[in-house]
């Protein structure tokens, strides 16, 4: 297990380094995400106790924003102020981009499959022109 | 000053120094949230981690304890964020086999989502006068919490409010997500997951759950895509603007 806490911070310390170097605009945690992603992809396989790490900690990820959203307090006058456009982008925004995503990848997703029964029809096809 | 007030001025800096208090009153108001939250059936509307905000800051309010002391104290918590979210390549790679069998609807699902989400936040909060901290805070509002406040960071936002912001886009994602699929008439469970998890990440992932094991699996892998993915662009563009 120690292992495995010692390999999460060495690859979030590679992110932080990279981060704060200027080398990458990226937050250090999601460099540290994909640096971990391809470690694993390259070794084929999931040591189980990261698995098991990973499944501990990730129950209370909601927790670990807690004490950074309790700053919002400093900005409940900017929050009442801009209350209209604030709720509005958020509610308008997030129904926008359901509809649009769910629709489009739903016709895409059609097609994906009509593809295929027409992929597997003539794959069928030729092999009843072999038969007779 | 008294004497007891002094003393107990001194007893309150003293333990003050040490972040037991504020890490445990986290902790505590977590699972209060948590128990509260399972108690009205895990409706998205009580969303453990607002709860939580709200019992703390209802408390800081109270004790007239500055947000400053109380966030050094509750440091430890703020420290998990990082390795938690590095963690989050463990269920990705649990889903690499889903991912590659469905590469094409997945891309196509980021290729609109991801643009969509972002555009339409920030030119309706743009249309109606919103100030360019706020826009800038609402830009990785469809981000899990703890990649959107790097985003923020990085873009020059407000991460406290940008967290509060993205909590309230889970939420309303979770309870819009259902609806918009039936309006839409769209019934594939890959569809609506992939969809509720770019959208609204971690929240919509707990609801698109409760459909069914495909709609979560596909809004996990949602979330985690479009979270990397929007890390690297946002920033990027920003810089080029």
């Amino acid at each position: 297990m120690l292992e495995q806490v010692a390999r999460v911070l060495c690859w979030l310390s590679v992110g932080e380094i990279a981060s704060r170097s200027g080398l990458l605009p990226l937050p250090a945690p999601v460099t540290g995400l994909i640096l971990l992603y391809a470690e694993l992809v390259t070794r084929g396989e999931l040591p189980d106790d990261l698995g098991a790490l990973a499944d501990r900690l990730l129950q209370f990820l909601g927790m670990f924003f807690v004490p950074a959203g309790v700053g919002v307090i400093a900005h409940l006058n900017l929050l009442k102020a801009e209350a209209i456009p604030i709720l509005a982008a958020i509610v308008g925004g997030t129904a926008a981009t359901l509809f649009v995503t769910m629709v489009v990848v739903n016709r895409f997703g059609f097609a994906i499959a009509n593809d295929q029964r027409r992929t597997s029809a003539s794959l069928e096809g030729a092999a009843r022109d072999v038969n007779s | 000053m008294s004497t007891l007030d002094q003393l107990s001025a001194l007893t309150w800096n003293s333990l003050a120094e040490k972040p037991v208090i504020e890490t445990g009153a986290t902790v505590l108001a977590f699972w209060a949230a948590t128990r509260l939250s399972r108690l009205g059936g895990s409706h998205p509307l009580l969303n453990p981690t607002l709860l939580a905000i709200i019992f703390i800051s209802l408390g800081l309010e109270a004790t007239h304890i500055p947000y400053e002391t109380y966030l050094r104290g509750a440091d430890t918590v703020h420290f998990m964020l990082g390795p938690a979210v590095v963690l989050l390549a463990v269920p990705l790679f649990r889903q690499r086999a889903v991912v590659r069998a469905s590469a094409r609807l997945i891309a196509v699902g980021l290729a609109v989502g991801l643009p969509v989400g972002v555009l339409s936040a920030l030119g309706i909060a743009w249309a109606l006068g919103a100030s360019s901290q706020t826009i800038l805070s609402l830009a990785p509002k469809s981000v899990t919490a703890g990649i959107a406040i790097g985003i923020s960071e990085q873009i020059g936002g407000l991460k406290t409010l940008t967290i509060v912001l993205v909590i309230m886009t889970g939420i309303t994602g979770a309870v819009l997500g259902p609806i918009i699929a039936r309006l839409a008439r769209v019934e594939d469970p890959r569809v609506v997951g992939l969809t509720m998890g770019i959208a609204s990440h971690g929240i919509g992932t707990a609801r698109a759950l409760q459909i069914s094991e495909v709609a979560g699996a596909f809004s996990g892998l949602g979330m985690s895509l479009n979270g990397i993915l929007t890390a690297i662009l946002l920033p990027l563009i920003w810089k080029m603007l």
